[in-house]
Formats: structure tokens, sequence, C-alpha cells
């Protein structure tokens, strides 16, 4: 391994080099922001050297085996089929309780890093001076069958909660998560859209990644808590062979999966921004139930509303956090009664600027991953799919 | 974290270790269930019982009181002209007024009276002889008497009781989400009602009772009243994508909810 530069005025040269290594662009991806660039630069020199280092393969009929050790050392949480066509990510002790095959799971992994509700602090008003104490539980654990859009999702909570003021609840329970994530070989169902956004493939964001070979997963190793996982239970290297058969699941995929709506992630900011006025708006608000499913069930909504509760003393008490949306009529009005957002179809153009507008100007990253939840839960049949196109087709 | 803002003053209402609030319940046209829910409580009633003082509750006590309330808390609905004047006597002597579980908040289940012409309901109750029987159409506290707190449900949430509870103490207002069922459903991660193949009120009834029903395997039957702006036309989009009769939605609502139209 190279010898990194340590003092400034050594790191700085190397970072501006760097950043004029572009990499490959790909379809639909959107403009990123200079670091990614070095990101990427840094990924590529380590995987001259690393390629089938950092790859490791378990046995399907092994996997029982590499769970149950997982959950000897921690709280394991897998997608598990609740029936109807619907799984959610619950605590599992063995591979017999996990959906391999799952289309999204009814929540996102988001709750276990915004749990829907969270005590955030105790409150004591008994002294002269009123007392609070912070909260957090924050259980070490591991997640298993993350899949990319999933990962997309938590990556985009990361930037969210990393930005001044620090969500340090987030932080530092993120910190006890160890992510694996798990590779979808074919689409899940006709609504998801991860093409459209590129989260049909990994791009980082977990400790290990499994991809399915058939019999056997071939796991990426991406951090030190990964690779010391994978090393303590002695999985094998990667050989060229497993290495080949990923490339080919790699390949069939670029024709499996196609941009779902027909126009470019990079030209949809734009669209926006010309479609304030839409009649779109106008047709998915008059369907709109205002029921907050869609958001509930985003990965990357993160909205939410706090409250104080007093105990029956009427002395002490805590202060707790739970999701809110910004779908629900009330979300928008402030003292005096004013609502900014009292119709629903401006509720639903703010939901769809704030996943293909707002975060692209903000973080160059789209906010929809996808998943297609919005569109699988509406009680109303409203289609992510269909919007997007009804609004590029307007603007034609 | 630091709180700035020195403390609020205690409300007047607030308890004091020696005169604790005088609370009452009273009962009109109900199944008393709700009162039954505070026995349910448990550990917790402990504690209710240091913060009020119980001066009449018919299910629990023969005592009666004479003087003015703090709260009363009154279950049930208003279906004849003496339960009418009743509660006006009651509401004179009470400070606050809780209007406690659905028969009391939304008229609830006394209310499919109102979907029949009155005399034609009468008679078939009361036989020929019904005009001996004093009888009105069906109606919710609040559309008798000024209501100053109300927690809905058949039965109520215990969990809600203890909060409306609270806020009454301290005469503060408790606000009832204005949003559907499925608001708080989705937070418990429950399969939708609806892919199991079963029609359920959720989009349209306020939250507020953490989809009680639905976590414990049944459908939401509206007991807690419809949200403020119910979605009239996303009805039409729910009943084509899970292929049901559109009159289901309706019949379903009236169970709980026909005095909202008033009385025939």
């Amino acid at each position: 391994m190279k010898s990194w530069p340590v003092s400034g005025s050594e790191v700085l040269p190397f970072l501006i080099f760097t950043a004029f290594l572009r990499p490959p662009r790909r379809a639909g991806e959107a403009s990123r922001p200079l670091i990614e660039y070095n990101i990427w630069a840094v990924s590529v020199i380590i995987k001259t050297e690393a390629t089938s280092v950092n790859y490791h393969i378990l046995r399907k009929d092994k996997l029982d085996g590499f769970i149950k050790s997982l959950a000897r050392k921690m709280k394991v949480c897998a997608p598990v089929a609740k029936g109807h066509n619907n799984f959610a990510f619950e605590e599992v002790s063995s591979a017999g309780e996990i959906a391999l095959s799952y289309i999204p799971t009814i929540l996102p992994p988001k709750k276990y890093f915004m749990p829907q509700r969270e005590k955030m602090l105790d409150f004591d008003l008994t002294g002269d001076q009123p007392k609070d104490a912070a909260n957090l539980e924050a259980p070490g654990m591991a997640i298993f069958g993350v899949h990319t859009c999933d990962l997309a999702g938590i990556q985009c909570l990361n930037m969210v909660f990393s930005e001044k003021p620090r969500d340090y609840n987030y932080i530092l329970r993120k910190e006890k998560v160890l992510i694996i994530g798990l590779e979808c070989n074919a689409y899940c169902d006709g609504h998801a859209s991860c093409a459209l956004v590129g989260n049909h493939y990994p791009n980082g964001g977990y400790d290990l990644f499994f991809t399915d070979l058939g019999d056997r997963f071939i796991i990426h190793v991406n951090t030190q808590k990964g690779e010391e996982l994978v090393e303590g239970m002695g999985l094998a290297k990667a050989n060229p062979a497993d290495m080949s058969a990923l490339d080919a699941v790699r390949e069939g995929k670029k024709k499996a999966f196609q941009n779902e709506i027909g126009t470019e992630l990079k030209d949809l900011p734009a669209v926006f921004a010309k479609g304030t006025d839409s009649k779109v708006w106008k047709e998915v608000g008059d369907r709109c139930v205002s029921c907050g499913n869609c958001t509930n069930v985003c990965p990357t909504c993160y909205c939410f509303d706090m409250a104080d509760t007093i105990n029956l003393d009427m002395k002490t008490g805590f202060r707790t956090r739970t999701w809110d949306s910004c779908q629900f009529g009330t979300f928008a009005t402030v003292a005096g009664g004013e609502n900014f957002r009292s119709e629903r179809s401006e509720r639903q153009r703010h939901r769809l600027y704030r996943k293909f507008k707002y975060p692209i100007d903000k973080f160059y990253r789209s906010f929809c991953t996808g998943c297609g939840r919005c569109t699988r839960t509406c009680m109303a049949k409203i289609s992510l799919k269909d919007t997007l196109k009804a609004l590029v087709a307007e603007n034609k | 974290m630091k709180i700035t803002k020195t403390p609020v003053k205690s409300p007047a209402k607030a308890p004091k270790a020696a005169a604790k609030p005088k609370v009452a319940f009273f009962d009109f046209a109900c199944c008393e269930g709700c009162q039954l829910q505070v026995a349910n409580i448990g550990e917790a009633l402990l504690d209710i019982l240091g913060a009020i003082d119980v001066v009449e509750f018919r299910e629990v006590m023969s005592e009666k009181y004479d003087k003015d309330y703090d709260v009363v808390i009154i279950e049930g609905s208003i279906t004849d002209h003496h339960a009418e004047e009743r509660l006006k006597k009651i509401r004179a002597r009470a400070k606050v007024l809780i209007a406690y579980g659905a028969c009391a908040a939304i008229g609830g289940v006394n209310g499919m009276k109102n979907s029949f012409k009155l005399d034609e309901i009468r008679q078939y109750v009361y036989g020929k002889d019904y005009k001996l029987f004093d009888s009105t159409p069906t109606r919710a506290i609040h559309q008798v008497v000024k209501v100053d707190y109300t927690i809905n449900g058949c039965p109520i949430y215990p969990p809600e009781l203890v909060e409306v509870l609270k806020h009454a103490l301290r005469g503060l207002p408790y606000t009832v989400p204005d949003n559907p069922v499925c608001s708080e459903c989705k937070l418990n991660e429950n399969v939708c009602m609806y892919e199991r193949g079963v029609a359920c009120l959720g989009p349209w009834t306020k939250a507020g009772c953490n989809s009680w029903c639905v976590n414990n395997g049944n459908i939401c039957y509206g007991c807690r009243g419809e949200v403020n702006h119910p979605a009239k036309n996303a009805a039409k989009d729910v009943i084509a994508k899970y292929n049901l009769k559109p009159e289901l939605i309706k019949n379903k609502f009236d169970m709980y909810n026909k005095c909202k139209e008033g009385g025939k």
C-alpha cells in the first residue's frame, strides 16, 4: 500500500490533482461536488491494488452460520416477510427468518437511524432553575440485506444530519450501526425508478455488500469494521472466477435496468424550475388523501415534530421527536393561523421539489432513491413515475 | 442543552396538595365502557388519583357532591329532552367540561338513530304508544353545551385520557391530531388493511389513538370521527384501487359518524 501524504501542503496538490481525474458520468447522473471526484480518484488508486483483495465469498449454505455468528455479537435486523407481499426490517437470529428476495420494506431502514418516536431529553422543573438531561439510545446493531436504494437513502440522511447544527442523536446512533448491503440482480417491481437516479448499482454507504452469484454470495468489504468481521469469520477470498461472475451480473443489469421515465435525471431540475404552476399538481392534489404515507415510507424524508410531555406530578417530563409529514394539512400552519401550504396540490408539489430540485441544488444529489415506496403505499394510486412523466410531457 | 425560558407560573387550576381539583364522571346514552377504561388504566391510575379528587362516579362510588366541580367528564350522547336539561345543569356547575368517548364526542353508535325519521324509529322501538316516550335526534355533547376538551374513541384510548387530563389540570389547550389514522399506522409499520383485502376507515379518521385497532389486527371503524378536511375524491381512487363497492365506505362511516349531519 502507498504511504499517504500527511501534511496540509502535501494533501492540497494531491486533492487538486485528483479532482481533475473525472469518473465517467453514468446516464442520468447529476454533476458532483469536487470532493466526490477526490474520493473517486482515491478509490480508483486503491482499487488497482485491491480488486480481489476486498472481495470475499460466502457459500449460501453458510449464510445461516454467518447470521447466527453475527447475532451472537450484536442485534441483527433484516427484511422479514409480513404477508401480502409486505416486508419489514425486524430483528432476526437466523437466516431462515430473512426474506432474501424482497420488495422494499414498509418502512426504510431510516427507522434505525432516526426512530419514529425518540425521547430527546428528560426535564425537571422542581427547583429554582429547570434541569434537563439529554437522552440517547444507540444500541450496537447490524442491518443485513439493505438494497442499494436504501443505502442511498442513508447516505442522503447522513448529509442532512451532518450539516450544522449537527444532529448528535443521529450521528452517534449511526456510528453504532453496521450496514450489510444486498444487490438487486433484477427489478423488485414496476414501481421502482432506481435506474433513473443511478441507484441500481452499489455506490458505497455500506460496511459489507453482498451480491448473489447463484450458489454463493460475493461480499465487497468497504470498511475496516466490515473487514474485521469477515476476517474473524475466516471467509475465503474471492478468486478471478468469482470476480468475472460478479462482472457478468453487473453486465446483465445494464440491460435489465433502464431509465424508467425516459428523461435524464440531470434534466429534471430544469423541468421542475419551469413546473411551479403546472396543472399536474392540481391533478395530483385532487386525489391526495393527506395521510402522509408517502413521506413516512420515504428513505430520505426526515421532517420531525418536537413536543414536551409533562408527567402527572406536573414537575417532571420529557421531550419527544416524532416523524412529521409535509402532507399533513397542519404542517405549514404557523402562529396566527396562516397556512403556507393549505392546498393538497401545494403539499404534493413541495414533496417532489424536495426530491428532485432543492437537494440537487444544495447537495448535488437526488433525494429520490428510486425505491418506489411512495407509489406502492399511496392510498390513491398516485404514481411518482407517472407524475414525473406528465411534468416532462408538459414541458416539451 | 439549556432551557433559557423562565418557568411558566402554575395556572390557577393546578392541583395543590391541600385542595386537589374536584372531578366528577357522568353518563348519558352510552354503554359506560369508556368509564370502565378508567379502571383499566393500571398503574397510572394511582398517579391520576394522586392528582385529582373524584367526587362523583356512579360506576365506582355512591357518594354525591353538591358544590361546583372543577372538571366534569361526560360520557354518552344526548337523546331526549330530560338528558338535555340534566347536561345543562351539570355544565352550569362545572368549570371545565370534557366530552369523553365517541358517544359524547361525535354522537357515536347512538347516531345511527338519525338515519331514520324520528317518529319511524320511535315506533319501531316503543311500539304503538311511542308518543309516551320522550326522544330527540341524537346529539354529541358539543351540539348541546360548550365543550372544553374532547377525548375521542370507542372506547377512549387510555394514554389520551391521561394527556387530556394533564392539559385540563394545567389549563392548557389540547390539540387532537387532524391527520388520518394512517399517519400513525405507518409509523407502527402495520401491513395496510387494504393490502390484506379489507376496507378500513383509517384514511379519513382522526389519528391520536396510535392506530390501536390496526395494531391488534382489526380495521379502523372511524370511532374518532372524520378529519376536518377528509379527501372526498380520494375515496374514488381507493375504491378503484382495491376493487370495492362505493357504498361500503359510506356505510362503515355511518356506524359512528351520523351525528355530523344532524337529525331528520
